[in-house]
């Protein structure tokens, strides 16, 4: 199977874009987040021609597709069969969201290494005749994805800037700096002088800086940023050795796990994994 | 023996299927199926911070996520021993207010309108009814902003903390809200006005229990810490678990309730039927025009309930502001102790939503969700089979029942990335 790139979408066309937006597991507020786009949404369905949007419409069709917009985790045997469906037939696959780029909350105890036997003390025996189980992964972990948009929800300015973009045959700009950046222009005080375990120096931007805005600690919903120096904020937030630091507060490297992991997902238990191997 | 599937459940939020099987002229079976994958929610957070805890759970639903977020804060408040001051109760209630209009304006206008007007979705609509797709727009994004104003963000906001709220809205912001909400009345006031003379077929007709909390004061209201069951009796939330009933059925990732060994519904229609006559002002006007005796045996009568809370809420939220605004904004409250549990519960837009915790040493031992669409699954069930042999008995054919089915399916509102992993988990 060959999949088609990005850039064969990219190309200018004078036929309407043919999208698909579809969901695998998650909450649905990346779907949910493109609904909220109440001045655009009837430009949406007006300037592309959408092939399937579930969560929005009945008349939908298996049509190939210029670009598909996939939120969620694959997290069973369902999801897996559709998400392999959409990606043959789409010359374009868009992660959106936390559960579709990096697995989301669901794949949060990835470091445990222990979904079979959470999914037993849930369950226990019981046989189901529905779709298999599977333990939560990101779309990447099966299929070529083109491109990403993170966020948990996506940022729907993001996303309307992106398909303005794909709608014109342009590619989408990544965003590869971290929170503090948006933290900084926003002249918030940082919060890791207020001893709070923040994630914004390893969580890519894109949300504006929002929690802490309101004095609220980055959870790192949005996922590691590319180069994450998760080895030095770990470091950093255990030791809390910076000179600038006004009491010293320590956390454990239970804590900086547990937090990195809530919206880190398989990149960030990787990035934690080599850690610890370095350590030892 | 021939089936009718509907696989995929459109214009719902999750993954969903209804099956129904049929042998000659007889309905035998009719599933309502959860095949969203399950994410194991309750197993996530043990062992974490009440605080992260806070931020996961929330993360259930996109649409639901502040009643989530509320119904997290109340149960782990209880752990925790906080009370928190009148203010942040004021503005807690006014996000949640702001989430019903966000929530029942979309299914109202682009989810469940298109199904009673004939279309296939709200954008086919606008040929002939674009005045009330664009009024359901304008109320959502009203609601989105009541939402993003007190929780930092349309969907997952996390302003709202454990003792308080890390910023507290400026009054300039309230004020603003409140005459918004003012401005939107007459675009409530038209739905129920559409919805309100609308005709259900009786042939769905069919007694059911109805369940919702009650509200401390005399007031329609959507927080409580009773249960309120319309056989008369009432349960404190710390006992919820003798009205879920919960158990494992093959063909859903969601667990099933029963109350006293029969289905139940909760919900707007729920909560009209036990505390309609608690309205006041206007929506005492349409409730008293339009209730009748069917809204306790029809559930597409929901839609009607949905919109008469529209109009409620954008009410309540003027007169929650106009309490708000005068008084100061209160500290973080902190934690009285570290080990505790406690049961929290609020009214979702669709219905009961229990969240029970337990603390040990500050750090999460124990979870343990129950959400709305979880407890509607059974009575959803039972609607669509006297659908399914009523489209029988008339001789339709399978695509016309399948459309049928997805209406009654739909008039629930059912919310399935919520109801898709809603287990009990005991870790010690």
């Amino acid at each position: 199977m060959t999949h088609h790139t990005f850039d064969d979408a990219a190309k200018p066309t004078k036929r309407l874009l043919r999208i698909g937006i579809y969901g695998l597991t998650s909450c649905a507020g990346d779907q949910l987040t493109i609904l909220n786009c109440e001045d655009e949404l009837l430009d949406i369905f007006n300037s592309s021609e959408m092939k399937s949007f579930l969560m929005a419409k009945s008349d939908n069709t298996d049509d190939e597709l210029d670009i598909a917009f996939v939120e969620g985790s694959v997290t069973s045997d369902g999801d897996l069969e559709l998400l392999k469906e959409i990606r043959r037939k789409s010359k374009t696959i868009v992660a959106i969201g936390g559960c579709a780029c990096h697995g989301g909350p669901q794949a949060g105890r990835e470091l445990d290494r222990n979904w079979r036997e959470r999914l037993k003390s849930v369950y226990g025996e019981q046989k189901f005749d529905i779709p298999v189980p599977m333990e939560p992964k990101p779309v990447s972990a099966h299929v070529k994805v083109d491109m990403m948009i993170p966020g948990c929800p996506i940022d729907k300015h993001e996303f309307l800037a992106a398909l303005s973009r794909l709608v014109k045959g342009d590619t989408p700009i990544a965003i590869n700096y971290p929170v503090c950046v948006e933290c900084k222009y926003n002249e918030n005080e940082c919060l890791l002088f207020k001893n709070q375990l923040c994630l914004g120096p390893i969580t890519a931007a894109g949300c504006n800086s929002v929690c802490i805005n309101v004095n609220v600690p980055c959870f790192g919903c949005r996922g590691p940023v590319v180069e994450a120096n998760v080895a030095s904020e770990a470091e950093m937030l255990i030791s809390m050795r910076h000179p600038h630091f006004p009491t010293r507060v320590h956390f454990s490297a239970e804590d900086v796990t547990n937090r990195a992991m809530m919206y880190g997902g398989a990149p960030m238990a990787e990035l934690l994994q080599k850690l610890r191997e370095v350590k030892k | 023996m021939r089936s009718i599937e509907i696989k995929h459940l459109a214009r719902v939020e999750g993954h969903g299927a209804i099956t129904v099987r049929i042998e000659g002229r007889k309905v035998r079976e009719a599933r309502f199926e959860i095949i969203e994958g399950p994410r194991l929610f309750e197993t996530l957070t043990i062992g974490k911070l009440p605080s992260e805890n806070l931020s996961i759970v929330p993360r259930i639903c996109a649409i639901c996520t502040l009643s989530h977020r509320y119904a997290s804060l109340r149960g782990l408040e209880k752990c925790l021993s906080i009370q928190v001051p009148e203010k942040t109760t004021l503005l807690r209630e006014l996000m949640l207010h702001g989430e019903i209009v966000e929530s029942h304006a979309l299914h109202i206008f682009l989810l469940a309108l298109p199904d009673l007007l004939g279309y296939p979705n709200a954008a086919a609509m606008t040929e002939k009814y674009s005045d009330y797709v664009i009024k359901g727009l304008t109320l959502k994004k009203f609601g989105n902003k009541v939402m993003e104003v007190v929780s930092a963000r349309a969907t997952h906001g996390e302003n709202p903390i454990i003792g308080g709220f890390g910023r507290y809205p400026t009054n300039r912001e309230l004020h603003e809200l409140k005459d918004q909400a003012k401005a939107l009345i007459p675009h409530a006031q038209s739905a129920i006005e559409l919805l309100g003379p609308m005709k259900f077929p009786a042939w769905l007709d069919k007694e059911t229990t109805f369940v919702c909390l009650k509200p401390p004061t005399k007031d329609y209201g959507l927080v409580g810490d009773s249960i309120l069951i319309s056989d008369g009796r009432e349960f404190d939330v710390e006992d919820y678990r003798k009205v879920v009933n919960e158990r494992v059925v093959s063909h859903s990732y969601a667990k099933r309730s029963r109350y006293r060994d029969a289905p139940y519904t909760v919900g707007s229609i729920a909560r009209m039927n036990l505390l309609g006559n608690r309205l006041k002002g206007k929506p005492k006007d349409h409730y008293q025009q339009y209730k009748n005796a069917r809204w306790k045996r029809n559930p597409m009568f929901n839609n009607i309930a949905q919109a008469i809370e529209l109009l409620h809420a954008l009410e309540k939220i003027q007169s929650l502001i106009d309490r708000t605004v005068d008084l100061k904004d209160p500290a973080v409250m902190k934690p009285g102790r570290e080990t505790g549990k406690g049961t929290g519960a609020v009214e979702a837009p669709r219905g009961t939503l229990f969240h029970s915790y337990e603390v040990k040493n500050g750090r999460m031992s124990k979870v343990d969700i129950v959400t709305p669409t979880a407890q509607n699954l059974d009575d959803i069930e039972k609607y669509v089979r006297i659908a399914a042999q009523h489209m029988l008995d008339k001789g339709e054919n399978d695509e016309e029942i399948g459309r049928q089915l997805e209406i009654v399916a739909r008039a629930y509102d059912p919310c399935i990335s919520c109801s898709a992993h809603l287990v009990n988990i005991v870790r010690k």
